[in-house]
């Protein structure tokens, strides 16, 4: 049927061409503690793109994820060894300031998590570590952030409503909203989509689609069918290795690797 | 088939209802003895509450008189030590959760914390006697607030943490990953988020303390008149009821009645806000 079949490789990588990549990581090994989760990752993020993190529960999606905004640093004991290269420029290096790549790199986590303050606030909450807006600047940023996560219509009369009397759906478009109105380059999602219904994740998908037109995108999740819908480029990882990464219509039509091939077949997963 | 489920179902049914009996039982009783309080405290107490309990001060046996001098002692005294203690307990709670959660460090103040929690008042009395009013050669209402807040500061300390430690990882890291330092984050994301049940341990606290008496003894003693030096020995409600109720005059028991009446509505005022605000801890 297919050449590859007969002696299929045990990794794959695309290699995107160096114009196009905004994020790439090279050689990433993580641990918690004495464990290691991720070992020598190397892959590479396009610009104004979606890129899906697929695989089973464990395999270190997350933890790859995490390791970006480098999250992990709150936690003594957990260390990443490697690059990641924002621009070039390396983030994991201890001379980068850890607030200032959090500006440049968001995150939206799995749970909606509001904070316990006005919708208004939330969304400027993260605007007002880094700059000092007049109101009216303030109340612009707040409104096109909320604009683009396709939530304004939604609330624009209840500004001063607290963001928990929101639904789930509702809650988690705040977070990209609060997400995107530090005006970072990179948006982290770590499956955004898990605790919401159908229709708040079409919506949420809506929104992400929008998004990628300004932003490099990041997505982990567990749906197959939403890494296929959204995303441009996709990343298999197992074991915390990444086993395959490449055009998404590619590797969900045709994989090269027989652990990619058996996953996404549903043969295990 | 039906016989086989039958049969266990029967004892099963008398195991449940002996159970529900003794559980219904011991609350009825806890309930009882509640009651029970709280109708002598109001049937003997509901007489001596006028008007110049609140505008004059404790009499001689005999004479007209308040409890004005005790009440505003006992206010000042709680109000001096919650501002310690809410100090030291919020801080002290915050410092448990969110920076020694795991340490070793953390365990032993933790378990240090909760003996101090359940330390007999009236060594805690004794204790602020040897290192304050011995050596300053004198009682005084500070000491008593030191005593007080002593023992109010376990308290808070205790429900703060518990309150953090309720908070998700999910929202502290949900503030870091916007670039928030730890700090803003505690203060502007966590306290709020745990605002509620923060002021519901504050509130439990200032119960707790606003009945003690056997730390006063030792501390701020007592006294007759008017006085807002908290320098000096200083009045206060459960040292007078303490004195009024093992006096010999009538007019002195019924103010102490009357002085117990108080208290106790107080602190059921107190501990009900406190539940309600329990309640909804988190509409801001």
């Amino acid at each position: 049927m297919n050449a590859q079949l007969d002696n299929p490789p045990e990794t794959a990588v695309l290699e995107l061409p160096p114009e196009v990549v905004k994020l790439a990581i090279k050689d990433l090994s993580f641990f918690y503690g004495q464990k290691q989760a991720l070992f020598d990752v190397s892959v590479s993020f396009a610009a104004n793109a979606v890129t899906a993190l697929i695989g089973p529960s464990g395999c270190g999606k997350s933890t790859l994820l995490r390791v970006l905004n480098r999250m992990y640093s709150l936690y003594p004991g957990q260390r990443a060894q490697g690059q990641v290269l924002l621009d070039g420029e390396d983030m994991l290096s201890p001379r980068v300031d850890v607030a200032t790549l959090r500006a440049r790199v968001g995150m939206v986590f799995q749970k909606p998590t509001p904070f316990p303050m006005s919708i208004f606030d939330n969304v400027a909450y993260g605007v007002k570590l880094y700059e000092k807006l007049s109101k009216a600047e303030m109340a612009n940023r707040v409104e096109d952030s909320l604009r683009r996560a396709a939530l304004w219509d939604e609330v624009k009369d209840k500004l001063k409503e607290s963001g928990l009397s929101l639904s789930g759906g509702q809650q988690q478009r705040l977070c990209v909203a609060r997400g995107i109105a530090v005006k970072p380059e990179v948006l982290l999602l770590d499956e955004p989509a898990s605790a919401l219904d159908p229709i708040s994740t079409a919506r949420l998908e809506e929104t992400i689609a929008e998004l990628k037109r300004d932003y490099t995108i990041v997505i982990v999740t567990h749906n197959m069918g939403q890494a296929a819908r959204l995303s441009d480029h996709t990343g298999f990882m197992y074991l915390g290795k990444l086993i395959e990464f490449g055009e998404t219509e590619q590797l969900f039509t045709n994989p090269v690797t027989t652990r990619a091939r058996d996953y996404i077949t549903g043969r295990f997963g | 088939m039906t016989a086989v489920i039958g049969a266990p179902r029967l004892s099963r049914r008398i195991g449940e209802g002996a159970f529900l009996t003794f559980c219904w039982l011991a609350t009825g009783i806890a309930i009882l003895a509640l009651a029970a309080i709280l109708w002598s405290l109001l049937s003997q107490g509901i007489g001596g509450l006028d008007l110049d309990i609140f505008t004059k001060s404790t009499p001689a046996p005999g004479s007209e008189g308040g409890l004005l001098n005790a009440i505003l002692g006992s206010l000042m005294m709680c109000i001096v030590a919650m501002i310690g203690a809410v100090f030291i307990g919020v801080l002290a709670g915050t410092w448990l959760s969110e920076f020694a959660r795991d340490s070793q460090y953390g365990k032993v103040i933790r378990f240090l914390n909760d003996v101090l929690l359940s330390a007999p008042s009236i060594l805690i009395g004794l204790f602020i006697y040897e290192i304050l009013v011995a050596p300053l050669g004198g009682f005084s209402g500070l000491a008593g607030s030191v005593a007080l807040a002593l023992i109010a500061a376990p308290v808070i300390t205790r429900t703060t943490e518990d309150v953090l430690r309720l908070q998700p990882i999910a929202l502290r890291e949900a503030s870091v990953a916007l670039g928030a330092p730890v700090w803003s984050t505690i203060l502007t994301v966590i306290w709020k988020a745990a605002q509620g049940g923060m002021l519901t341990g504050a509130l439990l606290a200032f119960a707790r303390i606003s009945g003690e008496t056997a730390p006063l003894l030792f501390t701020a003693l007592n006294n007759q008149f008017l006085s807002l030096d908290m320098t000096k020995p200083t009045a206060n409600l459960p040292v007078v009821i303490f004195n009024f109720a093992l006096s010999a005059y009538d007019d002195w028991r019924r103010l102490a009645w009357a002085g117990a009446l108080l208290i106790a509505a107080t602190v059921l005022t107190v501990t009900i806000v406190a539940r309600i605000l329990a309640r909804e801890p988190r509409r801001s």
